[in-house]
């Protein structure tokens, strides 16, 4: 009955996904769109297997990642870190929760000008950017997370021996990952969009990069390539972040 | 079934029954505040003096915001009392410690451990060994029923299959007083009275001193020795009704029994006589 | 507690001073040309702000945000509340959102600027797209969380489906479709400032490359300020005005866990 039911959604997912390629497809094939804007669905692909087995183009997609997965994961050091240990102390709370507040819905993309002159035009900016743009959503959800702890999973513990500071790394992290978790996906995502663009602003390689090089000289073909290829790489490491969490939230009740 | 090697299981075969036992618990003027959003503050517990003696099954009984929680929190060291002071083997009490076991109404199991992982977490934090830990919890397991489903994580259990879970979790680190908070409080009926009936098994095997906290009558003279009637709001102690009735109890045996009969039906008047009065303007 | 209320007030503005102060001292030991101090940042404000060109321009992308954030927000909340109210609906659209969710949505502005030209349309077209998504992910969310014996009494008392969408749906799920649009008000900024950075056209991420690109670290460093100053700003407004609109669901956020 599950299954089914989850093919029936599956099949009817992939109406609207082909029925926009196929709206590509007409505009450029009944002429209302010329192909130097628009190429055909098919052009692009094609472009892109092409694209994927060159050994430049696998250099752009691994400067990329590099950013990415670098930022990504001082996001998550940070986040968790800071994010429990304003749940823990009262102290640490005063000073960090004014802080996000101000510093959460700052455009962090402003500060990459700054960044810039002080780190360079190198990887250190970009990734500084990708770390600061991911650290939020992360830290957010490890205090909310850590916050709302059962109070009784705490007292359980302590009752069996647990010593106060070992409640932190012994019950709060672990009763908090399901909402750590979710900070990830959407830091991951974030990584994924702002490397992209720090690349387009400023960059010699990368991605984003060569988006912007396609723009110059009115490549439309190449300009699709990359963002699908990002797009691409962002589901398979949305999917990979989904079974890792699958396999560590085994034992809580769906949410 | 494999009987638990403890302490307390030597000490019940050398004393008789449970007449002159060492005091357990004493609870000296207890009383308990709490901060509420408004100005005023709520007193939840006011002057609570009680003691309760080694191996004895101790019911508190009391209406829904008594307080009656609060207290067992209060031994348990997960709060402390404004005024007043509780005491555990002499020694007072200043946080929670591996010799009084929680028990609690939400079973707070920890989700991402099995039933084995959840039962082995006290042992493995008193230091005992990884096969140790591991054979004690398995007994345990099987003794509270539970044999087979030692790789089950708590999401795939029904309410009454954890809080077997939550008994054993807390057994395994062989706390000397059990601290029962509403227990099969979220339990249907049919479920609760067989929690009731295998705790009682349980419990003659090794006789641990038991607070059990309810608001159920039947539930408190079924099970206990000495049953503690609280107020409503301050809680205060209204009465302590001694339950003298033979051990080991039947169920079938006791509901055709009139001396069981009769302590519920006490028991209910002094309750109805107290709303009364409450009602009154 | 006056003083208390006052100061948990004052902490923002503590933090932004104390953040100022932090920068002031770190340009001072660094020493270094290409980074100001604060108070030279500071200093700069009032001749970009007094620049007639400058302040048009900024308004103009202020505008183009407005109408952009509107835009999406009128259209992604029915779409999110209907996908939360019907499994068909979200079957049909959720695989397709995924897919776009990734796409970095101001990395569409040459692509679109190469259809649509560097005009209004393209740059709150852009807007649009990086606002929609989080707040039809927040809206499905909240639709998808109503009790169903809520809508069943409201359908007991006669409402149509339509109203129960209205009446029930709505109100049950507008803490979370605020907080979509909270996120989304941010999304918005970011969108607008990062696609005038990759347009070079005109607007507050045009005019910090400019500065950039002429050494004027003074302007950088004063733009970033203002900039900051924005999305600080519309946050706190519109976080008070989604306290009002919700004063019934304060989400209990602030229980200090007692194990430290």
């Amino acid at each position: 009955m599950k299954a089914r039911a989850l093919t029936t959604d599956a099949i009817f997912g992939v109406v609207p996904i082909a029925l926009v390629v196929a709206i590509w497809q007409a505009l450029v094939s009944f002429g209302y769109a010329p192909v130097t804007l628009l190429p055909p669905p098919g052009l692009v692909f094609a472009r892109l297997a092409q694209q994927l087995v060159t050994g430049t183009f696998q250099q752009e997609i691994a400067a990329t990642l590099f950013r990415l997965f670098a930022g990504f994961a001082i996001a998550v050091v940070l986040g968790v870190t800071i994010g429990l240990a304003a749940a823990a102390s009262p102290a640490v709370n005063a000073v960090v929760r004014p802080l996000v507040r101000v510093l959460a819905p700052l455009p962090k993309v402003a500060l990459y000008p700054a960044l810039l002159l002080l780190l360079g035009f190198g990887h250190e900016s970009k990734i500084t950017l990708v770390a600061a743009d991911a650290l939020f959503p992360i830290l957010l959800s490890t205090y909310y997370g850590a916050s709302m702890v059962e109070q009784k999973l705490i007292w359980s513990a302590m009752a069996a021996g647990t010593p106060r500071r070992e409640i932190l790394f012994k019950v709060v992290l672990p009763a908090a990952m399901p909402s750590i978790l979710t900070g990830c996906r959407i830091g991951l995502v974030i990584s994924c969009i702002v490397v992209f663009l720090a690349e387009m602003i400023t960059s010699t390689d990368g991605l984003g990069h060569l988006l912007v090089t396609a723009a110059r000289t009115f490549q439309a073909v190449d300009m699709f390539v990359p963002l699908i290829t990002i797009s691409l790489l962002g589901l398979m490491l949305n999917g990979a972040l989904e079974a890792l969490r699958a396999f560590l939230l085994r034992g809580f009740p769906e949410v | 079934m494999t009987a638990l090697p403890s302490r307390s299981n030597i000490q019940t075969e050398l004393k008789p029954a449970r007449k002159p036992a060492a005091a357990m618990i004493e609870i000296d003027h207890v009383s308990q505040t709490f901060k509420t959003s408004g100005r005023q503050n709520h007193l939840a517990l006011s002057d609570i003096s009680l003691t309760i003696e080694d191996g004895a099954f101790v019911s508190i009984l009391g209406p829904s915001g008594c307080g009656k929680s609060t207290l067992l929190y209060i031994v348990g060291g997960f709060v402390n009392p404004t005024q007043g002071l509780a005491k555990v083997r002499g020694k007072a009490i200043t946080g929670p410690g591996p010799d009084r076991g929680p028990v609690f109404q939400e079973f707070a199991l920890f989700p991402w451990k099995s039933v084995l992982g959840n039962v082995m977490y006290g042992p493995r934090q008193q230091g005992v060994r990884p096969a140790e830990a591991e054979a004690q919890s398995r007994a345990l397991i099987e003794m509270v029923g539970l044999k087979g489903f030692e790789d089950f994580y708590p999401k795939e259990l029904s309410g009454g299959m954890k809080q077997r879970v939550a008994l054993a979790r807390t057994l395994a680190y062989h706390p000397a007083v059990l601290l029962m908070d509403e227990p099969f409080g979220a339990l249907d009926a049919h479920t609760r009275t067989r929690l009731q009936n295998d705790l009682l098994n349980i419990w003659e095997r090794d006789r641990k001193t038991v607070l059990f906290v309810t608001h159920s009558v039947e539930e408190a003279v079924f099970l206990s020795d000495k049953v503690v009637m609280l107020t409503r709001s301050p809680g205060r102690i209204r009465q302590i009704v001694d339950i003298d009735l033979p051990r080991p109890r039947r169920r079938t045996e006791l509901l055709l029994d009139p001396r069981y009969q009769k302590y519920l039906v006490d028991i209910e008047r002094m309750f109805d006589d107290a709303d009364e009065n409450e009602l009154r303007p | 507690m006056m003083t208390r209320a006052l100061l948990a007030r004052a902490t923002p503005v503590l933090a932004c001073l104390g953040l100022l102060a932090v920068w002031q001292a770190a340009s001072l030991v660094l020493n270094n040309d290409s980074f100001p101090t604060a108070i030279e940042a500071i200093r700069a404000i009032p001749s970009i702000l007094g620049d007639k060109e400058a302040l048009i321009n900024i308004l103009a992308s202020l505008r183009r945000m407005a109408i952009g954030f509107g835009v999406a927000v009128a259209m992604s909340i029915p779409l999110g509340l209907m996908m939360g109210r019907s499994r068909t609906v979200a079957s049909f659209f959720n695989p397709l959102l995924m897919v776009i969710y990734p796409v970095p949505k101001a990395a569409l502005m040459p692509i679109i600027m190469l259809w649509l030209g560097v005009g209004d349309i393209a740059k709150m077209l852009v807007i649009f797209l990086g606002v929609s998504l989080p707040v039809i992910y927040h809206s499905f969310a909240g639709a998808k969380a109503v009790e169903e014996k809520m809508l069943w009494s409201g359908a007991a008392m006669g409402l149509s489906s339509a109203q129960r969408m209205t009446r029930i749906v709505l109100p049950a799920a507008l803490p979370e479709i605020l907080t979509g649009c909270r996120t989304g008000l941010v999304l918005a900024l970011i969108t607008m400032i990062t696609s005038e950075m990759i347009a070079r056209q005109s607007g507050a991420g045009n005019i910090l490359f400019n500065a950039l690109d002429m050494g004027q670290y003074d302007t950088v460093f004063a733009m970033i300020i203002i900039v900051g100053a924005m999305g600080i700003g519309l946050d706190a407004l519109f976080e008070r005005m989604r306290a009002r609109l919700v004063k019934w669901s304060e989400p209990q956020f602030d229980i200090p866990v007692s194990f430290s």
